[in-house]
């Protein structure tokens, strides 16, 4: 690995050596934020002493910042956001989700309810509707559930686009199963109270600036006996080993991979930063749980948070469950 | 705890799985008696697992009857989420309510029978117990459930647990060396009898009683030395195994 970096960088006449390339881009950033910011006032560019600030990768910035530079990453990644998470889940992001959507198990059997109505599925940060296309064919295969929809939400039009175009040519579509809406998963005006059976957010909630406000929303949303489900990339790895190969891999590496397959460093920079400061998965839990949620295999007698999780591939993703009381 | 080689030796002939049987350290008695409990499932989880537990006569222990249980109690499908171990987690559910159920299904009068008789009675009113909850001809496929990997540790923790409880309720509160083997002992005999009255058609169990009694006579006879014991409970363990294997069980 760390004689792939200097080869490769030479091959592309990378101005930086790599040994600079984590530091230096937590000063810059890919070129179509700083485009937007130079439109923009410069009063708001930094952070101020008495503003609101949070995290966008390594960074503080500027709250009211934080979600237009998300959208900044996400629409230069989004026609080739997959080989993100291929690099970060060392190729096994696929198989990650078919066993998130498999131990969910979506759809109502015919066998359990006399009329069934199908189920209301909110798959927030949705993007390219890669998890909604899984959810869909769960419920029609495993469980014949031909009623179940989903709703496909993003905060950004060009991921949402992309879903739109997989989905065009879908028997899914034509079935009015599957449906899309622009939206801040932090505020879901759109969405009625109590209306939802499944809320799901895949490698989507790393990204909020407020992830309790979001949890708090999905709680609102979703009907009593509802369920909340998370899929995302864990801060450390279980073993401290392998979390210090991985971490040099995710840190070292990937930053520059996306320079060479999309030009953009900075965007994945941002990316393996981000998983960084995502909590880990006890506090996470615990965030869950504020929210209301009743955690999967927690015991009545425990104070201290001890379940709600699974472990994916050692610990570098997790999946995330609550349930909302009935 | 140290073991003789000959009781080490028999704790390796002794499946794996079934080994934390044998080493597991004695810790503090914990009973209902002595201790407020706490009670073992949230409010939500025991209605949708007391509704659920009505199908498994029906519908087996099963996520269906999991599923129908969740919207009898006003849930949804999908809230079976609650429960990560799925169609398991009745299976512990039966296990965990008949053991603490057990000292209210029966009362001994003051001083008038042995602890040997009184263990006797306790397991046949436990074995009873499959039987009042119209669970006996599904309990094969609650063994198969019981014997996977990921849900041995949890299957022997209430083997061990009942166990325990009988010992207590039997009137025996010793915590000296032979608590590992008396333990360990009873544990396969209720396994081994348990597993014997899933194939039992005669009237009112009484092929599954024989069949106790001469476990406990067995044990009775070389019970005298401790590695004589862990021999036998090894031996035991053992067909237990075999017993389960013919009957297409996967351990
Ligand atoms: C890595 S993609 C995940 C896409 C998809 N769920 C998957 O698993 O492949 C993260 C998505 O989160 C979206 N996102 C970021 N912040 C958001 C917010 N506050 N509300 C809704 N979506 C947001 C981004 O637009 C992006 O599409």
């Amino acid at each position: 690995m760390t004689s792939l970096a200097p080869r490769a960088a030479k091959r592309l006449r990378l101005s930086n050596t790599p040994r600079s390339v984590c530091t230096d881009c937590r000063r810059t950033f890919a070129s179509s934020v700083r485009a937007q910011q130079q439109q923009q006032p410069a009063s708001s560019q930094h952070a101020r002493q008495d503003e609101k600030t949070t995290h966008f990768g390594f960074d503080t910035v500027a709250e009211n910042l934080k979600a237009s530079r998300v959208a900044a990453v996400f629409s230069s990644v989004a026609s080739n956001y997959d080989t993100m998470n291929d690099l970060m889940s060392l190729g096994i992001h696929r198989l990650w989700k078919d066993h998130f959507v498999r131990s969910l198990n979506p759809g109502i059997r015919p066998t359990t309810s006399a009329q069934p109505q199908g189920q209301r599925i909110l798959d927030i940060a949705g993007g390219t509707g890669d998890i909604a296309f899984r959810m869909l064919d769960h419920a029609t295969n495993i469980n014949r559930d031909t009623q179940t929809s989903v709703i496909v939400s993003d905060i950004n039009p060009e991921m949402l686009g992309e879903g739109r175009k997989r989905f065009s040519t879908s028997p899914y579509q034509a079935a009015g199963r599957v449906s899309f809406m622009e939206a801040n998963a932090e505020q879901l005006d759109q969405v009625e109270s109590n209306s939802i059976d499944l809320y799901t957010v895949a490698f989507g909630i790393r990204n909020f600036t407020h992830k309790q406000k979001a949890l708090e929303e999905a709680f609102r949303v979703l009907k009593p006996g509802g369920v909340f489900a998370c899929l995302e990339f864990a801060p450390n790895l279980n073993n401290p080993v392998m979390n210090a190969v991985y971490k040099r891999w995710s840190f070292g590496a990937i930053p520059l991979i996306g320079q060479i397959v999309a030009a953009d460093r900075d965007s994945y920079q941002y990316l393996v930063e981000s998983i960084e400061k995502f909590p880990s998965q006890q506090e996470f839990a615990g965030m869950i749980r504020d929210a209301g949620f009743l955690l999967p295999g927690q015991r009545p007698e425990d104070e201290v948070v001890k379940a709600g999780w699974e472990d994916l591939t050692m610990g570098i993703a997790a999946i995330h469950k609550g349930v909302k009381p009935a | 705890m140290s073991l003789t080689p000959m009781a080490l030796r028999s704790v390796l002939r002794t499946p794996t799985g079934l080994r934390p049987l044998l080493l597991q350290a004695p810790r503090a008695l914990y009973h209902s008696y002595e201790h407020a409990q706490p009670p073992p499932y949230r409010e939500a989880e025991s209605a949708i697992l007391s509704s659920a537990f009505t199908y498994v006569p029906t519908h087996g222990f099963t996520q269906e009857a999991l599923t129908l249980g969740a919207k009898d109690a006003g849930y949804l499908d999908i809230s079976t989420n609650l429960f990560p171990k799925g169609a398991f987690e009745l299976v512990k559910y039966h296990l965990t309510t008949q053991r603490l159920g057990l000292k209210d299904r029966i009362q001994f009068p003051d001083g008038q029978m042995g602890v040997g008789r009184k263990v006797r009675s306790l397991v046949l009113e436990r074995l009873r117990a499959n039987a009042d909850t119209g669970v006996i001809n599904r309990w094969q496929e609650a063994l198969a459930l019981m014997s996977l990997a990921e849900n041995i540790p949890a299957s022997l923790r209430e083997l061990s647990a009942l166990s325990d409880e009988i010992w207590f309720l039997s009137g025996d509160i010793s915590v000296d060396t032979s608590w590992y083997t008396k333990r360990a002992s009873l544990s396969a005999i209720y396994a081994a009898t348990e597993v014997y009255q899933t194939t039992d058609k005669s009237t009112d169990f009484k092929d599954t009683e024989q069949f106790l009694d001469r476990r406990l006579e067995e044990l009775r006879v070389m019970g005298g030395a401790v590695g004589n014991t862990l021999e036998w409970v090894g031996f035991q363990g053992g067909a237990l195994v075999n017993l389960l294997r013919s009957k297409g069980v996967r351990i």
